[in-house]
């Protein structure tokens, strides 16, 4: 670890000043659950470190007027994991006491997870799976930015110096009728190696909505639009999950090609398996 | 006025300790956070070392810069590999026979391995120290990496360890290894059954949390050079490191700080002992020198990988009459350990059966990866994984079940002690029981007549040494001191190193049963090389049997010194005395008697009490050298004292969707012969399934192409976690004593290894038809084996050699020869004869100058 001084703003508004006054070489840290093992290594060495810590507008959970879950950028995994949430926001809860490990979701946020935006972690891929969007501080005000404009395709975030991410905004309950997250990690506590989101909303046992995204496979969470095309309006008894996710597994990682190296062959036979997995627990729910 | 209470007296006869599970003294500093371990050690006026490794895995060194380190602020002193040739002289093997100087502290003329030393500076922070190790200039000239053994020994092989003459090796075999038992061809020729494949295994780390590292304090004034070490053997460290500093060894002082484990990976001098050393001597002031988690995965050892061509031989009902083994061992770019490892692990790896006939090549090879060494089974683990993977195809093939062939072949004879063709001396053994119940309490025939779809039932035997003669060193010794104190406690001094093994606890059991002194009046002192007696270390399973024994024979000595100071001044007969409840009686008499601390204070205080010319010493020492024997030039011998019985069985279930294996069930049925204390005992073995669940499906170091090790961290270094472990509540102790060990104990810390990965590797086999031949089955490997296997419609299938794109020889018709050249048949008998000429004839001797 290299020498840093340490700030501690109490207000979002402060925070971004703190960023522009020492950029480029001044870093955000919240849970320090990615920075601070960086820096230890040295792979990271911010001169000024801008703690979250003090700043408590950025924690906790609100409803919005519109009916969605305003969740602010520094609210730990362990704060969400004990969450009594409704419909399909459950989920949500479900998922951030789902990984990692114990100390990693005391100190790690859903925030942080979001802004290191390592594929194989499930924020994102929550994130893109339903299509919540992140809400930005700068200097220049306040800006909402959808998951396919904040992950980047080959990987990373389009947030520059001065940005500060405030929260994550996910739909409405009325958004979905259920919403599945499923994934396959060798260790408990290891991140991802294949996930996937369904997000479905179904109306008299029609699909309404559908919304298929495979995670942890490529550097950003990839959504799934030729394999689940024409499901919507289709009864749920439509989907075959079998053929579906052996789609998705050629849409995210292209056709099978004899030469494809172990890993690549593994992805994708992960990825049929973690899909079909969530299309057979999600279409079980809203039939029964 | 109070009174005080009266002393509470305890009265009838103490309980015997030795058997029961006494808690650990050991655990109340470990649980509360107050046991000091290296890094916890802080001393007035210390500095902080840090090193300098290479990113790159072969190189030539052109230069190594340290000038603009040695300006940056807080620096002390810096030093790189050329600022040290002719100053101290390089290490390599055990002890003090320094056979081999492939070891330096820093890399001189060639790089090795990804990590190596190339050098290091000390500075007033640790901080400052790594700033500056950023402003050393190195200029190095890459060469071709060698990663696997294999290509390092085929033809045109770059040469790897370069000015270093082997003994018996040629480029980059270092050091070659064979047995020779009965007649091989024959048995070949007269087999029903020959089972043959190609077998790999993996590189394992010692993964302990406790980092290795060093703090040496150097005192300019008495010349005392004090090094703490978070090591496995003192003794180990202070005699190699004095040869290095060429410094009397009573000037080196060693001494041991808590130690969180070893497993093997802390059993030797590293250079970063040697490091510390030089700075503090320069400096007179104390250096610091712990190693990050990614110095350790990348400059401790791990364990040796094998390549083995190996084939059983099987008559029609199932008696194994033969097996061959041609075996490539990679010791990493050097090794102190390394050829102990082949050498010991074969040989006790033919355990638990006595095959008469065997044939076994070796070579020993260098490559440009982490240097190989002792861990936890120690050559045991990868002979098992081929051995009873082999003895599972064979007996497919004779239609016998893996339990009908097992039972049929482990060592069960009728007259103890048996010897084997191989030359072990079986003093006792329940392997046969063993063997019986692991299959009873797996339920091995409700599952054989009733199987689940990818569930699969695997066993597995073996046998692990107790304490061992290692062909490179004639010794297997431990020795210990015993004091009664003036009040009538007992101090233990040994320079075995505690690390996970109970021994304050194990001992005071000992102690406490001999002298009957209360369990909690007994300490064993930290080892300290100035004062501890010498012994080997902790490691190859020798803590209860032979430092046991040592501190049983030390007791029994003071035992007898305190009786005859009693019956002396009692008056009585010494036959009819007792010890028990810290005090001297007559026999029918145990409510009376002398107190402990006053027979001490006679011997330190009230000398005309004594037996007349009696010395008065409250002190007894022993040592205990285990009646081993020397490896012959056959390679047979009874290397081990006595031998730990293992038989295991595992119960897998295969995820056809991810192909993640999980341990839904695991016994071990054990024969440890006397168990000193059965939860030390119960948690060794645990501990070593664990290490071995980790060698079977995750552990591994990977290289890429250029010899860069890619997995230095416990983040995706795959070591399993405790929820991967399954329950293991069907553990059994069946014991059978050794007759050779006095109080009849085994070995316990390995023999849990083992079998593992084979019993592992068996069960996957019957859970899904997939037979791994390589080691470690990962969910990656076992999914793609599976739609394989489906794709080309097979119900038997091997991974790797049936996958399409397998490069190796698929079939024994293509198998490898080992090259045997002349040194191999060199005659350790005609060596003496040479020995007694005299120094006129030497220069007749073929090959001497």
């Amino acid at each position: 670890m290299r020498a840093f001084t340490y700030l501690t703003p109490s207000a979002p508004t402060e925070v971004v000043e703190m960023l522009d006054a020492h950029a480029p070489d001044a870093r955000v840290i919240a849970g320090g659950q990615n920075l601070l093992l960086g820096m230890k290594d040295r792979s990271d060495s911010p001169a000024f470190l801008v703690s979250l810590g003090g700043v408590s507008e950025l924690e906790g959970v609100r409803a919005a007027d519109s009916g969605e879950l305003v969740i602010g950028a520094a609210t730990t995994y362990a704060t969400l994991a004990r969450m009594e949430f409704t419909g399909w926001h459950a989920e949500i809860a479900s998922v951030c006491g789902n990984l990692a490990d114990r100390p990693v979701r005391t100190m790690g946020t859903i925030g942080g997870a979001a802004c290191a935006a390592d594929p194989r972690y499930d924020i994102p891929a929550l994130v893109t799976g339903v299509g919540a969007s992140l809400e930005v501080l700068s200097a220049q005000g306040v800006r909402t930015i959808e998951p396919s404009d904040f992950f980047l395709e080959g990987g990373g975030t389009s947030l520059q110096p001065g940005d500060l991410l405030t929260a994550v905004r996910f739909p409405a309950t009325e958004a979905f009728t259920t919403v599945v997250f499923e994934k396959f990690r060798q260790r408990v506590f290891d991140a991802a190696l294949a996930s996937t989101v369904l997000a479905l909303r179904v109306g008299d046992g029609v699909i309404e909505d559908l919304r298929l995204t495979v995670g942890a496979t490529t550097p950003r969470p990839t959504v799934c639009v030729t394999s689940t095309a024409g499901l919507i309006g289709q009864p749920v008894d439509a989907i075959e999950p079998v053929l579906v996710a052996d789609a998705a597994a050629i849409e995210v990682l292209g056709p099978e090609t004899s030469n494809d190296p172990p890993h690549l062959r593994y992805q994708r036979e992960l990825i049929k398996s973690v899909t079909r997995r969530a299309l057979i627990r999600a279409t079980a729910i809203p039939r029964s | 006025m109070t009174q005080a209470p009266a002393r509470p007296v305890a009265s009838g006869v103490a309980a015997k300790l030795v058997g029961q599970s006494v808690p650990r003294k050991e655990d109340l500093a470990l649980l509360t956070g107050t046991a000091r371990f290296i890094d916890d050690i802080r001393l007035p006026g210390m500095v902080y070392a840090k090193i300098l490794r290479s990113e790159v895995a072969h190189a030539r060194v052109r230069s190594v810069d340290t000038s603009t380190a040695l300006t940056m602020p807080g620096v002390l002193d810096a030093m790189c590999g050329a600022d040290l040739v002719g100053k101290v002289k390089p290490w390599g093997d055990l002890m003090q026979d320094l056979l081999v100087g492939d070891h330096t502290p820093f890399a001189v003329d060639k790089v090795l391995y990804h990590g190596q030393e190339l050098a290091a500076v000390v500075a007033s922070s640790r901080y400052e120290a790594l700033d500056a190790l950023e402003k050393i200039e190195v200029d190095l000239d890459q060469l071709k990496a060698y990663v696997d053994p294999e290509e390092a020994i085929a033809p045109g092989a770059g040469l790897i360890q370069e000015g270093i003459t082997y003994e018996f090796g040629d480029g980059n075999i270092f050091d070659r290894y064979k047995v020779r038992i009965g007649d091989i061809d024959v048995a070949e020729e007269e087999a029903d059954v020959v089972v043959r494949q190609r077998f790999t295994t993996n590189r394992q780390a010692g993964a302990a949390l406790d980092p290795h590292g060093c703090i040496a304090d150097f005192d300019s004034f008495t010349g005392v050079l004090t090094i703490y070490s978070s090591t496995q053997s003192i003794y180990m460290v202070r005699d190699v490191l004095a040869d290095v500093l060429q410094m009397p060894r009573n000037k080196v002082r060693v001494i041991i700080p808590e130690v969180g484990a070893g497993f093997g990976s802390k059993a030797q001098i590293f250079p970063y002992e040697v490091i510390a050393a030089i700075f503090s001597m320069r400096l007179g002031r104390p250096v610091h020198l712990v190693l990050t988690r990614k110095e350790i995965f990348q400059s401790g050892t791990a364990r040796n990988g094998q390549v083995r061509y190996a084939e059983l031989m099987c008559k029609r009902d199932g008696t194994i009459t033969g097996y061959r083994d041609y075996i490539i061992h990679n010791t990493g770019a050097m090794s102190v350990w390394g050829n102990q490892v082949l050498h010991i692990g074969t040989n006790v790896g033919m355990l638990p059966y006595p095959i008469p006939n065997i044939r076994v090549d070796g070579d020993i090879v260098h490559t440009n990866t982490t240097p190989g060494g002792a861990l936890r089974g120690f050559g045991i683990p990868q002979m098992i994984w081929a051995k009873e993977q082999l003895v599972d195809m064979a007996a497919a093939e004779l239609g016998l079940s893996a339990l009908e062939i097992r039972s049929r072949n482990v060592v069960r004879p009728e007259v103890f002690p048996f010897r084997t063709p191989m030359g072990h001396v079986i003093d006792s053994t329940t392997i046969y029981d063993c063997l019986q119940k692991s299959a009873e309490a797996i339920g091995f025939e409700e599952h054989t007549a009733h199987p689940t779809p990818y569930e699969g039932i695997g066993l597995a035997v073996s046998m692990k040494y107790t304490s061992c003669r290692h062909p490179s060193f004639d010794t297997d010794q431990s020795a210990v001191r015993l004091r009664l104190e003036t009040d009538g406690t007992v101090t233990i001094y040994s320079s075995d190193v505690t690390h996970g093994q109970g021994h304050a606890t194990m001992l005071s059991q000992i102690v406490a049963d001999v002298l009957g002194v209360g369990f909690e009046k007994i300490t064993l002192a930290q080892p300290d090389s100035l004062n501890s007696p010498f012994g080997l270390g902790t490691y190859a399973s020798r803590g209860a049997a032979v430092l046991g024994t040592a501190c049983r024979m030390a007791a029994e000595r003071l035992r007898e010194r305190l009786l005859t100071i009693a019956a002396h001044v009692l008056d009585a007969d010494i036959a009819s005395l007792e010890m028990s409840n810290d005090r001297v009686y007559i026999a029918r008499l145990p409510d009376s008697g002398l107190y402990l601390e006053i027979l001490a204070g006679i011997v330190a205080y009230r000398t005309h009490q004594l037996p007349p010319g009696f010395e008065p010493s409250l002190e007894a020492t022993a040592t205990y050298d285990t009646p081993t024997e020397r490896e012959g030039a056959d390679g047979s011998g009874n290397l081990s004292v006595t031998y730990s019985g293992a038989a295991h069985a595992a119960r897998v279930r295969v995820d056809p969707e991810t192909g993640l294996i999980r341990i839904v069930d695991y016994v071990m049925a054990h024969d440890t012969g006397v168990v000193i204390n059965p939860l030390v005992v119960e948690g060794q073995h645990q501990g070593g399934f664990l290490m071995g669940m980790g060698m079977a499906l995750g552990e591994d170091y990977l290289y890429d192409d250029e010899g860069r090790l890619l997995n230095a961290s416990f983040k995706n270094y795959l070591a399993p976690t405790a929820t991967d472990m399954p329950e293991l509540d069907h553990n059994f102790e069946i014991p059978a004593p050794s007759l050779t060990i006095p109080g009849g104990q085994k070995g316990a810390g390995e023999s849990g290894t083992g079998p593992v990965p084979a019993a592992v590797g068996n069960a996957v086999f019957n859970a899904s038809g997939v037979r791994f031949t390589s080691l470690p089955i990962t969910p990656e490997k076992m999914l793609l084996a599976l739609r394989e296997k489906e794709r080309q419609g097979l119900s038997v299938f091997r991974f790797p050699d049936d996958m399409p794109d397998f490069t190796g020889p698929r079939t024994h018709a293509e198998w490898p020869e080992p090259d045997l050249s002349e040194s191999v048949d060199f005659d350790w008998d005609s060596f003496d004869e040479i020995e007694d000429l005299e120094l006129d004839d030497l220069g007749d001797v073929d090959g001497a100058p």
